[in-house]
């Protein structure tokens, strides 16, 4: 329970705050010119650590993972996924929404919620290959991470260097989390009450998904 | 659990969720981040006023404090844009002064906008004009004089903010300069 109350409680400060970079952080980097590997790194790392949506994603994506080579596998999936298009998304200075991005984000984490409770087994009767997903929302993350990096990062030299450490920056802080979230997870499953609140811990993080989704949906259409 | 059973479990999950988290945006999300208040709940709760919280009056500038004087010499029907290369939010005072009426344009125009777009802000005759400018987009932001005279026009331009260089063009030609802070002249 404490588990789910600690998911509740991010999602709605996660809500609040966005995770934009905080605005000294910005100011700063906007200032520089030429590669900066520290900072850059340093804000991947931030922003990765204090993403609830990328979090709660890792979250519902480990959540029926018991052996260590699936979590291996799940993860490096998810990592080739948003490096992927946050290098060329930022390389190539493509322009999306990014309320749109994470409201996809928020998506996929109800999706992945919504997998674990059984709901595409059971009410569907077809369950779409899990890999496949987790690369493809993988891809989404990343893009949602290009767009908060193109207000940031400056196109002239240096390029190359500040997108690399960003894009190391989310690694680090992603495995620092991720250690974290198994470690809590690990934890939790060798209780009983794991199984009795699977079920409901996937529904609260749908719910979750659905109120960052709503969030990003609310942020495209008034702002 | 019979399968029927099951399905109605996942989807009755499903719609607490979808409704739970509807209900969390509607009356407290929606009135925090957005001042949105359908149901009157952010008042009731005391959210309203949060988004605009962040709007501070503040915002740190972290390049570098420039002060600059520049005076332009035009012969009748001569023109002259000058502009500086400014951030999205960096912000200029600006004080011009011209010893005849000249035409004056200030417009900015946008990294990456096709040749020849500019947004223009003030466009009029004048012997001067001052004021504070927040870029409202990266690019290059500034003035075109044209004397409209039959005698010569000195014009004075004097800046004080956050901007790297400045960008001459007069008669076809561009002129880059680094500025230093010092104050210059041109004949």
């Amino acid at each position: 329970m404490k588990l789910l109350a600690a998911i509740l409680l991010c999602t709605l400060c996660g809500t609040a705050w966005g995770h934009d970079l905080s605005a000294d952080n910005a100011a700063y980097v906007q200032g520089l010119t030429g590669p900066a590997p520290g900072p850059f790194l340093y804000l991947g790392a931030k922003h990765m650590f204090t993403g609830i949506d990328h979090l709660l994603f890792l979250l519902g994506v480990i959540f029926f993972l018991y052996r260590g080579r699936d979590v291996l596998l799940y993860v490096t999936l998810f990592t080739i996924g948003h490096s992927l298009t946050l290098c060329l998304g930022v390389w190539t200075n493509w322009q999306v929404d990014e309320h749109l991005v994470d409201m996809v984000i928020g998506l996929s984490v109800v999706y992945k919620a919504f997998e674990n409770m059984g709901g595409f087994d059971r009410l569907l009767g077809a369950q779409p290959d899990t890999r496949l997903a987790v690369l493809v929302f993988g891809l989404f993350h990343g893009l949602g991470l290009a767009t908060r990096l193109q207000g940031y990062i400056d196109g002239g030299d240096g390029l190359a260097t500040n997108l690399l450490s960003f894009n190391l920056g989310v690694e680090l802080g992603q495995l620092l989390a991720l250690t974290i979230i198994l470690i809590a997870l690990l934890q939790w499953r060798r209780s009983p009450s794991f199984a009795r609140h699977a079920f409901g811990a996937n529904t609260l993080l749908m719910c979750c998904g659905f109120l960052l989704a709503g969030n990003q949906l609310a942020g495209y259409l008034l702002s | 659990m019979t399968a029927a059973a099951d399905k109605r479990r996942i989807l009755r999950a499903s719609a607490a969720a979808l409704l739970v988290a509807a209900l969390v945006l509607v009356t407290a999300v929606l009135p925090a981040e957005y001042g949105w208040d359908p149901l009157g709940t952010g008042e009731a709760l005391g959210l309203m006023g949060m988004s605009e919280a962040g709007e501070t009056a503040l915002r740190a500038q972290p390049g570098r404090w420039r002060s600059d004087a520049i005076t332009f010499a035009l012969e009748p029907f001569e023109a002259v844009e000058y502009k500086y290369r400014l951030q999205a939010g960096d912000a200029m005072l600006y004080r011009w002064s011209s010893d005849t009426q000249v035409l004056f344009d200030m417009h900015a125009e946008p990294d990456g906008a096709a040749p020849g777009y500019a947004e223009t802000f003030a466009k009029a005759r004048s012997d001067s004009g001052g004021g504070s400018y927040t870029a409202p987009f990266d690019g290059i932001h500034g003035w075109f004089w044209q004397n409209r005279t039959q005698q010569r026009a000195t014009v004075t331009l004097e800046t004080r903010g956050y901007y790297a260089s400045a960008t001459e063009f007069r008669d076809g030609r561009e002129f880059e300069y680094e500025l230093t802070g010092d104050a210059k002249d041109q004949p």
